[in-house]
């Protein structure tokens, strides 16, 4: 493998990590089965891409796509909190609604953005994985501390014991719809970073996205563990970075392209067999 | 302090009221034992309090406010251990979590109030402080119950709900846990009601009884009059309400 294969696999591993932590949060820390990346992530890119396609500067277009995504993360909690749809249920109407809405937004179903003014530039890779390296350090780092603060012990009281939380007083509300506007903005900034990259934005961008993130999120907990905060924040990381590598490895060795979704499953197959096998637990 | 009146809660597809018409008034740092056969509505009694179950007439008050509007000033211990703390939480976040029901929480660390935390696990005399980091999934369902209690009583409430506490604990775990809860009782000066199925207990703690018949308030006696009261006693009264009960069928 040269390094410039390296180099690729690790900052798609960086964007894909951003994917991760949105799924992690709903997931993991609320213990809400969400689908919202779903649809969350083509929003970031569609947002990102309107913008600049409207002369927008790069980082605004960036934050913009972050920030609508949070917001569909709100609704879908929405949804979910005053409807009493189920939870994935929501996730999945709200991905089909933000389907129409991004054609709306960028008019057709792909646009290329070529001669943009882009974060990345395409022939310095090193620059480009410090950028999304940076980006990284700088929302998961404010994550991490707002989960060691009271408030972030409130969400995940939220998440581990709903009942208790209700009985000692702790607005479930009010974190459900913190946490996956959180999530929504992490994945929706992941959407957008990639649009960057790739130069090129397709409202059928978020099919599958769910997967590879939880894929890349089980991977992580698998190499790290899960029984202390530290290493639930960390897990996404690693993850996803092994996950882009060991794709990239899978792809170098012959795998189709069209085969990856398929490698993908059984991936999490058997990770999730792994875990089983890990807590001891019987099949 | 709090006052129920006329408090009537029914259940869907329920034979008749679990409350009926219960009218009883509480001061501030009373002690009652609540008494009663099994579905003689004890635990709907507390539940309604807490503001769980929504009640079908009659009002509820603490402070003359109305209950629901009040909740924070209402802390519960219940039966069940694993719906009383956080498993997976250490006993710091636990601990952490349960000072925080009575202060704002904001975003400094929790991790500062490891101080405060760490005095209200030695006042329950028990050594836990070595399991400070320690998820408390991982301590026994007596130490877990002593946590849930603390985490109720450190709260402050105003109005402490205790629905069969130490019911699930050993002989021995359960007198270190009575005797630490009525002690915290009496030195906060809070109203706390208590559930039992042990007549021992009823008549050793608490400074009055009330005892519930089909969702209705059979028996309210204070504090003299419950120490003249002998276990058999009570048993004759149980058994008095349960042949009652056989003959209507």
């Amino acid at each position: 493998m040269n390094s410039d294969l390296l180099l690729t696999g690790i900052l798609q591993g960086l964007i894909l990590a951003l994917t991760t932590y949105g799924v992690m949060v709903p997931f993991r820390i609320l213990h809400f089965a969400d689908l919202t990346a779903e649809g969350a992530y083509p929003l970031g890119g569609a947002v990102c891409s309107s913008l600049l396609l409207m002369g927008s500067p790069t980082v605004l277009a960036i934050i913009m796509g972050a920030i609508g995504a949070g917001c569909m993360g709100i609704a879908t909690s929405l949804v979910h909190l005053r409807l009493k749809v189920n939870s994935l249920l929501s996730g999945i109407i709200l991905s089909t609604m933000v389907y129409s809405v991004n054609l709306r937004l960028l008019g057709k179903p792909n646009v290329a953005l070529f001669h943009r003014a882009l974060l990345f530039h395409p022939d310095h890779l090193t620059h480009n994985v410090l950028i999304v390296a940076l980006i990284l350090l700088g929302t998961v780092l404010p994550l991490m501390c707002f989960l060691k603060t009271e408030r972030g012990l409130l969400m995940r009281a939220v998440g581990l014991n709903p009942s208790f939380a209700k009985r000692q007083g702790i607005s479930v509300a009010h974190y459900t719809i913190l946490g996956l506007f959180i999530g929504g903005c992490f994945t929706g900034l992941s959407g957008g970073l990639m649009v960057e990259l790739q130069q090129y934005v397709d409202v059928g961008m978020g099919v599958g996205v769910v997967i590879h993130a939880l894929a890349a999120l089980m991977l992580g907990e698998v190499i790290l563990g899960n029984d202390t905060l530290n290493k639930q924040l960390l897990a996404p990381l690693v993850g996803a970075l092994v996950y882009q590598q060991i794709q990239g490895i899978a792809l170098s060795i012959g795998l189709a392209p069209s085969d990856l979704k398929c490698f993908t499953g059984f991936l999490v197959l058997l990770v999730i067999a792994m875990q089983r096998k890990k807590t001891g637990e019987p099949s | 302090m709090l006052q129920l009146m006329h408090v009537t809660k029914t259940f869907p597809g329920h034979f008749g009221p679990v409350l009926n018409e219960v009218n009883l008034t509480f001061n501030e740092a009373e002690f009652c034992v609540i008494i009663g056969s099994n579905g003689s509505g004890k635990s709907t009694l507390l539940r309604t309090i807490a503001g769980e179950y929504a009640i079908d007439h009659g009002r509820i008050r603490i402070d003359n406010q109305p209950h629901q509007e009040v909740r924070s000033l209402i802390a519960s211990v219940i039966q069940d251990v694993n719906q009383g703390t956080v498993p997976d939480m250490t006993l710091l976040e636990n601990v952490v979590l349960g000072c925080l029901k009575r202060q704002k929480a904001g975003l400094r660390w929790y991790q500062s109030r490891q101080q405060e935390a760490l005095q209200q696990i030695q006042s329950l005399g028990m050594n836990l402080e070595r399991y400070l980091h320690t998820p408390i999934k991982n301590l026994s369902g007596g130490q877990r119950q002593m946590i849930a209690t603390l985490m109720a009583i450190q709260s402050k409430p105003k109005v402490l709900l205790l629905d069969e506490h130490t019911s699930a604990l050993d002989p021995k775990t359960q007198r270190v846990l009575m005797a630490y809860t009525a002690q915290a009782i009496e030195q906060h000066r809070m109203l706390a009601l208590m559930i039992t199925h042990k007549l021992d207990d009823a008549i050793e703690y608490g400074n009055r009884l009330i005892m519930l018949h089909d969702g209705k308030v059979v028996l309210d006696v204070a504090r003299e009059q419950k120490q003249a009261l002998s276990r058999n006693a009570l048993l004759d009264l149980f058994h008095q309400y349960e042949t009652k009960d056989h003959h209507e069928q």
